[in-house]
This record gives C-alpha cells, sequence and structure tokens, in this order.
C-alpha cells in the first residue's frame, strides 16, 4: 500500500478548505523539504497573518491539556485555529509515541480546528525542523490562530522565541526555588507564565517568578503576567486568556509584532542556508575521511582543532558574481 | 511521494478501558522507528477525523468490549463517506472470537490481533505491506 499525492490536485482542494488536502500537504512538506517552494508558489497573492501562539514547558506539565483549554474557549469565540503538537523522536529507533493529541479530544470534531501531531525527527530545541513551514501552511489556510506546543523541554530549549508572537511557559509546584528562577535559558523567554496543576499548590512559584521579574528589565514595555491554571478543569483558563489578548494588543500596537515577525523569517532564512551549506559539505567531506580523523582524534585527543582544519585547506568556498 | 515514517493512529473506541494492549503495541510500533499517534478513547467520528488530520497510513482499534462488528461497519462507512476507501490499513486487536476473524477481514480489515499476539507479527505486518 502506498499513496501517492499529486500536488497540484491537493493546491486546488487546500483552497476549497478542505482538511485532507491540508494533512497531505503538511507530509509533503514534513518529508520532503525540497517540495516546498512547488507548494508556496501556489500562495503568493494570500497576504493573511494568524496570531501564533507558542507553549512550552517541561514534559508532563499539562501543555496538550492547557492547548485543548485555550482552543476551547478561542473556538468559542469563533475563531478558526491549527495546532501543531511536537513530541520527541527517539534517538535510538527514530520512532516516535506522540501522545498530545488525546489530550485534546474534547475539541477534536470543531469544524474550525486542525490538531497535527509532529516527531521532532532528530531537530534541537524542542520543535521541529517542519514547524515554521507548517505554520505557512496554516496561514494560508486562513487559520486566525496557531498554537505550537513544544517538546517537553529543559532549560535550554528555547527556539519556540523565534517562531510565536505571544509565548506562555508553562510551569507545575515544585518546579523549583529563587535560585532556578535566576537561570538563563526557558525561564527567560515567557510573554506570560502559568503555574498549572493549581489543585497541587503552586502559589510560591508564582511568588518566585514575581521576584525574578522585579529584577529583570522590560525593553519592550511589557511585564510578563503570572497566572495560575488547572487545565483539566478549566479554572485560571479564562485569565490565561485574557492575558494573551493584552499582549497581542501590546505588541501589536507596538513595534514589537513586525520585530518578532522579523525574528521568525530571519531564524528560517538562516536555517535553510544552513540547510544548503551542509548538503555542499556532505558533498565535499565523505564518510570515510570522518572516519578518518574520529581514528586520528582517539591517537591524540588535542589534535581535533587541527584535523578538521587540515580538512578544509584545500576547501575554498566562493560567490560567483550575479552579473 | 507519501514515504518518510510510517505513521499510525491507535485508538480504543468507546469508553472501553482496557489500555495496556494498544499502549503495548504502541511502544512496539514507536521501537520499530514509527511514528504512533496515541489517540486514546475515540468515538468514530473522532477516529477518522484524527486519522484524517494526522494523515496516518494505519488505523489500529484496540477492542475489548465485543463490539468489533458494529464499530469497525460504521468506521468504514464513514471513511467511505469521506471517500478515503483504501487509503488506510485497517488493523483491529483485542479479546476478538477466532470465529470472527475471517468475518472482520471480508469487511476490509487488514489484519487480527487476538491474546497472544507477538509484537513482532503486527511490525512485519505493517512494514511488508506499507512501502516507505
Amino acid at each position: 500500500m502506498r499513496r501517492e499525492y499529486d500536488i497540484d490536485l491537493l493546491i486546488r482542494k487546500f483552497k476549497e478548505k478542505d482538511k485532507i488536502a491540508l494533512a497531505r500537504l503538511i507530509s509533503i512538506i514534513e518529508n520532503h523539504p525540497e517540495k516546498a517552494s512547488d507548494i508556496f508558489k501556489n500562495f503568493n497573492h494570500i497576504k493573511h497573518d494568524s496570531y501564533i501562539i507558542g507553549i512550552t514547558g517541561s514534559p508532563g506539565v499539562g501543555k496538550s491539556t492547557l492547548t485543548g483549554a485555550i482552543a476551547k474557549r478561542l473556538l468559542k469565540e469563533g475563531k478558526s485555529i491549527g495546532v501543531i503538537s511536537v513530541d520527541p523522536t527517539s534517538p535510538f529507533s527514530g520512532g516516535a509515541f506522540l501522545g498530545d493529541r488525546v489530550r485534546m479530544t474534547e475539541v477534536s470534531l470543531d469544524p474550525n480546528i486542525f490538531i497535527r501531531s509532529l516527531a521532532s525527527r532528530g531537530y534541537r530545541g524542542g520543535i521541529s525542523r517542519a514547524v515554521l513551514d507548517i505554520t505557512l501552511l496554516y496561514e494560508a489556510f486562513g487559520m486566525d490562530f496557531i498554537i505550537i506546543e513544544t517538546v517537553g523541554v529543559g532549560q535550554s530549549e528555547f527556539e519556540i522565541y523565534n517562531l510565536a508572537y505571544t509565548i506562555i511557559v508553562v510551569m507545575v509546584p515544585g518546579y523549583g526555588d529563587a535560585i532556578q528562577m535566576q537561570k538563563a535559558g526557558i525561564i527567560e523567554i515567557g510573554d506570560i507564565y502559568d503555574v498549572n496543576k493549581k489543585d497541587l499548590g503552586g502559589a510560591d512559584i508564582a511568588a518566585h517568578i514575581d521576584m525574578m521579574l522585579d529584577d529583570s528589565t522590560f525593553q519592550g514595555g511589557w511585564r510578563p503576567p503570572i497566572v495560575q491554571t488547572n487545565s483539566i478543569t478549566g479554572d485560571g483558563v479564562d485569565e490565561l486568556i485574557e492575558n494573551i489578548w493584552d499582549h497581542k494588543e501590546h505588541i501589536e500596537l507596538s513595534d514589537l509584532l513586525s520585530e518578532k515577525k522579523k525574528i521568525r523569517f530571519a531564524y528560517k532564512i538562516k536555517e535553510l542556508l544552513y540547510y544548503k551549506i551542509d548538503i555542499v559539505l556532505e558533498s565535499l567531506i565523505n564518510q570515510d575521511e570522518l572516519n578518518h580523523i574520529t581514528t586520528k582524534a582517539l591517537e591524540n585527543k588535542f589534535q581535533i582543532y587541527d584535523l578538521v582544519h587540515d580538512l578544509f585547506s584545500d576547501v575554498k568556498f566562493e560567490r560567483k558574481s550575479k552579473s | 511521494m507519501a514515504d518518510g515514517k510510517i505513521r499510525v493512529l491507535m485508538s480504543k473506541p468507546g469508553i472501553d478501558g482496557h489500555w495496556r494492549g494498544g499502549i503495548v503495541i504502541s511502544r512496539a510500533l514507536r521501537d520499530a522507528g514509527m511514528e504512533l499517534i496515541f489517540g486514546g478513547f475515540q468515538n468514530v467520528e473522532q477516529c477518522v477525523e484524527s486519522a484524517i488530520q494526522e494523515d496516518v497510513d494505519v488505523i489500529g482499534l484496540s477492542i475489548h468490549s465485543g463490539a468489533h462488528f458494529a464499530y469497525v461497519k460504521r468506521l468504514l462507512d464513514l471513511i467511505e463517506e469521506k471517500g478515503l476507501t483504501d487509503q488506510f490499513m485497517l488493523l483491529v486487536g483485542g479479546v476478538i472470537p477466532a470465529r470472527d476473524f475471517s468475518e472482520l477481514k471480508k469487511m476490509g480489515v487488514a489484519n487480527v490481533y487476538g491474546p497472544g499476539t507477538m509484537t513482532k507479527d503486527v511490525v512485519e505486518f505493517i512494514k511488508e505491506n506499507i512501502k516507505k
């Protein structure tokens, strides 16, 4: 069994708001990034922007349930939503157990929502390579909102910062003390902090975040609010939504939104450039050579910089002049 | 063109609370390099909509309630209604009497797995029949 996808037919269906076509275009983009331009060239006339919300935090803090709870309220207001939920790919088998959608069953049949689970497929930073491309597909589809839910992250996986306009960092009771809050990384990127699982406490965590914010400067003029929620019962979610609206308004009225959009595309452009350079590199340096210098490094580990330098001694990068 | 990873939806019809079988198989498929979307409890509509949005190759139903004929029929009807006949491989597992296997297959189920199934048999069947 093997399905063949015809891009032109899918694009026609996509423009009629067909979800099957949207799902299949996502698969093509995820599996064949080289075909992205064939797809996107059909959307050049579309000017629609979606508002992108990022939800991040450690594994098990309730990101998926919270995504479902936020989506439920946005749907009630008549908004259309595209959800992207990322879970990790196994470094051993290459497989993945994607268990985010199961938390959103309640909203899954609403005609105005589309939910896609993605495996990270070796990409770092808590997302997958295809995430930005899929946000573009959702924008072309006309979604009002996009919610990106990251992999359960640690301290330093914050690529979501480059992709979303409002970032919600989700924490739970027992997260850590005042020292933990001073660390760089994930704790710095929140536009809104949510201490979930409110039924278990968490007022101390909220207070620690508040103290951490007291020592921060807010260049954009936005002091991140702190909310406590119970994503299962929905307690506190209305307040969280209010804060999302406030932040959205804040960045729309200042230059911050256009700044964030610039970051979003600069990030992707850089990534595409690296992707191209990777292909060039792979064509220049083969696996045998890599094995050879790895063996040499085992003989003398202090040589590693020199070995790589030598490998590049006969490589010359040059741009042809475009005349 | 649909290559890449094999994607499988694991769905539990209705509110039949016997999770273990579905979890064990899901885990085996993960360890075999597939992308497993765990749907959990779903009605027919939720199952088909998930299969569509996740663009899966395989739908796995874990059924322990005895409702396999009724559920499979409604599922296949809905798939047909959406114009997606033969687009998904449908597998059924759980407490299914051996005498029902051939009838399920006649309806359009690709394979049926009862108690005592070896996980590797499920993995091999999927890999042999879904070419990616």
